[in-house]
């Protein structure tokens, strides 16, 4: 093997290092070292990749022991905040860019104007063949006018209903972060995408805040019933409600009946009509709820 | 809750790793079930390591949510990173438990922390394994293969958080002692898991 100097290492200094460097057992600045050379260097090294082939495996050598209980409860709600901060700067930047195209969309207007006022005051000649096509151009801008003006509408509405289901998910966090209230996650039952969302059950599950998006818009005489299930138990109807093209829900029902401390699961299904007495399948989204009191 | 409890598996196998890549898709969307499944799966794993570097309860909770908060904000990166989800997800864990408990000591100098970066940004690095599949019996019989000394430093190494230097001064021999142990042990490893896969392969 040819020798390089990269990143202040030889080749051997790397081979010499490369045990330590994949169990982590080099000061910080020496990793650094390796890293650079390993990025740098024209030679493969395979001797770390094989010899960091076998560090994953000494996971399985670890006693597994259970986490508390409210350890799951406090990542998610981690998370949320995390999501919260996230949708801030998204917010202010699609605030912003809503602006721009605003700005955009006056200067056009100003653009436009002239130009179809000049068509309008030619007359004869060239200018007669010349004018459906201004007046072409003149209807594409319009139609663009329309659809930005539309886009902006349709951004300040997708704006403030992720302000409202933000403001909800934050709500039921707080709420399942009382004493003896639960949090439950509604996802799909196989782990497949679709719809998701939060509930915090309080009381023992009498009452129930729960916030869900990425919804199928209900129709008709459609709607979302919410469904409780305490252990073994058949579940129980605790409400329904609808959903508009936004496909965010936020809803909040007191009428669940008092648990004996079984293992509560929240349950969405989408119902023909209101009033359903047993769930129609599928699932739309599930979740078990967990918190200081399991 | 008193003293941790000892349960049955630590989360499923490498064969669940087309699953979890979907996972890893839905948490690139920031789709919060994605988050929670991740915690179903690999929580209890995540958690005994932690617990198993740092030996303190409340501080291997800290490293979980770090670990799990990094990867739901980083779960995008994942496609740049070798191996299974799972390894990934243990890595990073690893990784901030080592943290840990360096910190807690005076004796290693630390790069200044507060770099404006959000936890979970610097990444573990990740290798292909060579053990994908094998279960832990397996893993403990190839960990037996190897001499005590060499199992001594690699455990001071991956589980203690200690340096090649430190291993050195801790056991009393001299450093290229404690780089050869570690080498050998690493490549008896590797032969021995090698050697399993294939008898079973």
């Amino acid at each position: 093997m040819a020798d390089h100097l990269v990143g202040g290492l030889h080749c051997e200094d790397v081979e010499d290092l490369a045990a330590s460097f994949v169990l982590g057992a080099l000061e910080p600045a020496e990793a650094d070292a390796v890293r650079a050379h390993l990025a740098g260097c024209p030679e493969a090294h395979a001797e770390v990749a094989e010899l960091g082939s076998v560090v994953p495996s000494l996971f399985d050598t670890v006693e597994v022991v259970a986490p508390p209980a409210a350890l799951r409860e406090r990542i998610m709600a981690a998370a949320v905040a995390d999501t919260q901060r996230a949708t801030d700067t998204q917010r202010n930047a699609d605030t912003q860019r809503a602006a721009d195209t605003q700005r955009a969309t006056d200067t056009q207007r100003v653009i436009e104007i002239p130009r179809l006022s000049d068509t309008q005051r030619s007359s004869g000649g060239s200018a007669a063949f010349r004018r459906p096509l201004w007046t072409a151009i003149g209807l594409a801008a319009a139609l663009a006018l329309v659809a930005l003006g539309a886009w902006n509408l349709q951004l300040r509405g997708q704006v403030d209903q992720l302000a409202a289901y933000r403001n909800a998910v934050a709500a039921v966090i707080d709420q399942a972060a009382q004493p003896g209230a639960q949090l439950a996650v509604l996802s799909q039952p196989n782990g497949a995408a679709g719809p998701s969302g939060l509930a915090a059950l309080t009381g023992g599950g009498t009452s129930v805040s729960m916030v869900m998006r990425d919804l199928v818009p209900t129709s008709g005489t459609e709607v979302y019933e919410a469904w409780l299930i305490e252990g073994a138990n058949a579940p129980v109807p605790i409400g329904s409600f609808t959903v508009d093209a936004g496909g965010t829900a936020i809803f909040a029902t007191s009428a669940g009946a008092p648990a004996d401390g079984s293992a509560l699961t929240l349950a969405l299904t989408r119902e023909p009509r209101a009033g359903a007495i047993t769930p129609t399948l599928p699932i739309i989204a599930a979740g078990k709820a967990a918190g200081q009191s399991s | 809750m008193s003293g941790p409890e000892i349960v049955a598996r630590g989360g499923p196998g490498p064969n669940a790793d087309r699953t979890d890549q979907e996972t890893m898709e839905r948490l690139a969307n920031g789709d919060l079930g994605a988050l929670d499944r991740l915690y179903e799966h690999y929580g209890a794993m995540s958690y005994s390591i932690a617990y198993r570097i740092t030996g303190n309860s409340a501080a291997a909770e800290d490293v979980v949510q770090e670990a799990f908060l990094g990867a739901w904000r980083n779960a995008a990166r994942y496609a740049d990173a070798r191996g299974t989800v799972r390894t990934w997800l243990l890595s990073i864990v690893h990784h901030r438990a080592i943290d840990a408990v360096r910190r807690r000591r005076p004796t290693i100098e630390l790069p200044e922390i507060d770099t404006g970066l959000p936890a979970g940004l610097t990444m573990p690095d990740t290798w292909d394994e060579v053990a994908e599949g094998l279960d832990r019996d397996a893993i403990q019989v190839a960990l037996a293969r190897i001499s005590d000394v060499q199992r001594e430093a690699i455990e001071l190494a991956y589980f203690s958080g200690l340096t090649q230097t430190e291993i050195a001064e801790r056991t009393g021999v001299p450093l290229g002692t404690v780089k050869g142990r570690l080498r050998l042990g690493l490549q008896g490893l590797r032969a021995a898991m090698l050697a399993t896969g294939v008898d079973r392969g």
